[in-house]
């Protein structure tokens, strides 16, 4: 990366500090706390004393020590959060981000910005009150945030995360205004109405609990004639109340929108999180229906992202939801959000298909009709279906299941088989991927189509990997024959060798893949961006938007911008951000007398 | 023994050191006795008359005997159970199998692997072998290759790192 070298120091390079309420911010628990109990204590004091007719000191001396005790121990609280605060410094430079902290024990953080695996803006409710937020910086330990800055000033926050992402996206800052790294532009594409989040609360497993705690207690209640009815009632209702409070809190007001720095996702009622994912760092999707979402056709999408980990939290359970509640066209939506590239001529019906449907329709190939008796009820359903950038697996009859992984993001998988298996001839396949709440498998598929996919899949995911997009998603692709390429793989050709990674020129690599130079590093620049001026905006635009990328000429069911090749460079040149909004992709259904795909499996009788 | 999905033809499996079974059976032998003392505890005091009701007899002797049972068990299968483990080294990723009953192949492409373990123990070391472990970004991934000779480990630590190097892939 070449942005530090050539662009003397900027102003965001400085060291600066979080802002000086913060403190406050975080140790409010602690002096509300404290002032609580001390005040307590002398107010029980001064009543003990009243009553008993004797006070040890004359009233106004106990209430000036009283006072000033308490004052003390604030005092100090305060002045331990204020050196906290004072030694606790930032840094973004065009590579890293760095955090110095800790008074005695010094500590020195730096993180790579292109290993970012997804930026939170987080508002507490009493942050908010001050018109503050907390910046998180996830990289790929699947724990502990790597940097968390809190507080900021929200605008300094959206600043900040503007600039950590242009930087991580390797777009070249504007040379005549270092500092002002706009925010890239974003499109609304899902939003989800809070009716809606209060049916789905109504709709869950909580209202499932409750009914049947209900009917036990009032059973119970009549046959043992005992009045405890009403007492064992709180707990549960605690229970239940907090359940539905949790699920409405993080489900208010869900938004979710795609920019060129990835998907956005937006809610809260109290504490509001703003999230933001870069493209391709999902690794994992899984759409889940529970049975009484059935009823409304909705359903929930999970996913796993390095950075967010697999928290039992709720904090952290809403964080790798990317979708709360939403209808099956919502799904489709945020789906063609994560996977541009569906890899099939027909989305909507495979992913239709995944999400409900059973037996061996479009290409998913089943449990075999002699494994049935290990899976009664789900060996219809029980399957797998490959696409060009994708393998989608099903699952389950009654929480319905769909998790997506694409190619390039198997880490590892294994095939395993039990005597029971191994007699009726199937076998389940296991794929692991980053900590999350998505675990994708396959459950009792035929031995010899098992066997198939898990070969098939090792050599589809390191292919998958030679071709995926860099890490530094913006920076300028080289490629001075991919204009030219057509037919299904354009999109793939264009995004091909770049960024660290894919310079392997492992054996059978296609010819453009070995002469990327060993190195990894892009030799040039990308045809389109080539005549642009390298402006932030302009950049980011043309490669999201005008570039081969999303769509020209591809068969692959996307809407395509029309004439966006051609457009691109127009609306780089122009100055207006609304010019320069990102198109959105999207699956559209298949015409009537589609082609069959290509890439399609056997079907599963066998 | 040879099923096509967890034992593809045209796959060769390098076996692990035979040295491996001594080492497994000697922990076998350990941990069967520990637990075999443990099991005849109730056994023991019933028949000195410590405790004089508690344990039925017919208890008190089934337990061991379970206990018995089941390591001479464990004991039989080990023998197979070291000659499952294999591994096969392909161009671009790692298999390693498992088990008898429960068979498992594992396949791990080199560019995934974030970093490669060599883990020797007490025991192991008196044998000259050790275990290698490979992580990937998943903790899933639960590839270990036990019972390996001291050089052909360190030589697989040194050929994983470097085609990891070479087809290194980020997440």
């Amino acid at each position: 990366m070449t942005a530090g070298a050539v662009v003397p120091p900027q102003a965001a390079d400085e060291w600066r500090r979080v802002h000086v309420i913060s403190p406050l911010v975080r140790g409010w628990i602690a002096l509300v706390a404290i002032l609580y109990f001390a005040g307590r204590d002398w107010f029980e004091g001064l009543f003990d004393a009243d009553s008993r007719g004797r006070g040890p000191l004359p009233e106004g001396v106990g209430l000036l020590l009283a006072g000033g005790v308490v004052l003390g121990v604030v005092v100090v609280i305060a002045a331990v959060f204020l050196v906290s605060w004072y030694f606790t410094r930032y840094q973004v430079t065009a590579e890293h981000v760095r955090v110095h902290s800790g008074v005695v024990f010094r500590q020195q953080r730096q993180a790579r910005l292109d290993r970012v695996q997804a930026i939170d803006i987080v508002q507490p409710f009493l942050a908010r009150i001050f018109g503050l937020a907390e910046l998180k910086f996830e990289v790929a330990d699947a724990g502990e945030s790597a940097v968390r800055l809190a507080f900021l000033k929200l605008d300094d926050a959206k600043k900040l995360r503007a600039t950590i992402l242009a930087r991580a996206a390797g777009v070249e800052p504007d040379p005549e205004h270092p500092e002002e790294v706009p925010e890239a532009p974003e499109r609304e594409v899902v939003v989800s109405p809070p009716g809606r989040v209060v049916g789905a609360a109504l709709l869950s497993g909580t209202t499932v609990a409750l009914v049947v705690a209900a009917a036990v207690i009032i059973t119970l209640g009549i046959t043992l004639d005992t009045p405890f009815i009403a007492t064992s009632f709180i707990p549960l209702l605690i229970g239940v109340v907090g359940a539905y409070w949790s699920a409405l809190s993080t489900g208010y007001n869900f938004r979710a929108a795609t920019s060129p720095d990835g998907i956005r996702m937006r809610y809260g009622l109290l504490d509001t999180r703003a999230q933001t994912v870069p493209p391709g760092r999902v690794q994992a999707l899984g759409i889940v229906q529970s049975p009484l979402w059935r009823l409304k056709g909705w359903y929930r999408v999970t996913v796993n992202v390095a950075g967010y980990g697999a928290s039992a939290s709720n904090e952290g359970q809403a964080r790798a939801t990317l979708l709360p509640v939403g209808t099956r066209d919502e799904v489709l939506q945020i789906l063609a959000l994560v996977l541009p590239d569906p890899g099939t001529p027909r989305p909507v019906e495979v992913f239709g298909a995944g999400m409900t449907g059973r037996d061996g329709g479009e290409g998913f190939v089943t449990t075999p009709r002699r494994a049935r008796w290990l899976a009664p009820l789900a060996w219809r359903r029980n399957g797998f279906t490959v696409t060009g950038t994708a393998l989608l697996l099903r699952s389950g009859v009654l929480w319905r299941q769909l998790v997506v992984v694409p190619h390039e993001r198997t880490q590892s998988l294994s095939i395993d088989q039990g005597p029971v298996d191994r007699r009726v001839r199937v076998a389940n396949l296991q794929f692991q991927t980053t900590p999350g709440p998505v675990s994708p498998r396959v459950l009792l598929a035929d031995a010899d189509a098992a066997w198939d996919l898990f070969h098939g899949q090792s050599v589809r995911a390191a292919e998958a990997r030679r071709r995926s997009g860099p890490e530094q998603w913006m920076k300028p692709v080289s490629l001075p024959a991919a204009q030219t390429v057509d037919g299904p793989d354009h999109r793939i050709e264009v995004r091909a060798n770049t960024g660290p990674g894919v310079s392997d020129a492992a054996p059978g690599d296609s010819g453009r893949a070995s002469a990327v130079p060993p190195s990894g590093q892009p030799v040039g620049l990308h045809g389109a961006a080539e005549d642009l001026p390298v402006d932030d905006v302009a950049t980011r635009s043309a490669v999201v938007d005008g570039g081969p990328p999303i769509t020209a000429g591809s068969p692959s069911g996307f809407v395509v911008p029309s004439g966006a090749t051609d457009a691109a460079v127009d609306r780089a040149a122009a100055p207006e951000q609304a010019a320069v909004m990102p198109e959105v992709p999207r699956y559209e259904p298949a015409p009537a007398q589609a082609p069959r795909s290509l890439e399609e499996a056997p079907d599963g009788q066998r | 023994m040879r099923s096509e999905p967890i034992d593809p033809s045209g796959l060769e499996w390098t076996r692990v050191s035979p040295k491996y079974l001594r080492v497994r059976l000697l922990g076998w032998l350990i941990g069967s006795l520990v637990w075999i003392l443990l099991a005849s505890v109730p056994l023991v005091l019933r028949l000195t008359g410590v405790w004089d009701s508690f344990p039925p007899v017919w208890l008190a002797w089934g337990l061991p005997a379970v206990v018995l049972v089941s390591a001479v068990w464990r004991g039989i299968l080990l023998p197979r159970q070291v000659r499952a483990i294999g591994y096969a080294e392909r161009d671009d990723d790692l298999l390693v199998r498992q088990g008898v009953f429960f068979q498992r192949t594992m396949v791990v492409p080199y560019g995934r692997m974030q970093y490669v373990d060599v883990a020797v123990g007490p025991i192991e070391r008196a044998f000259g072998i050790c275990t290698l472990k490979l992580h990937t970004a998943s903790p899933a991934t639960n590839a270990f290759i036990p019972g390996l000779p001291t050089g052909e480990g360190a030589r697989l630590r040194e050929q994983l790192s470097a085609r990891g190097e070479a087809r290194l892939a980020g997440l």
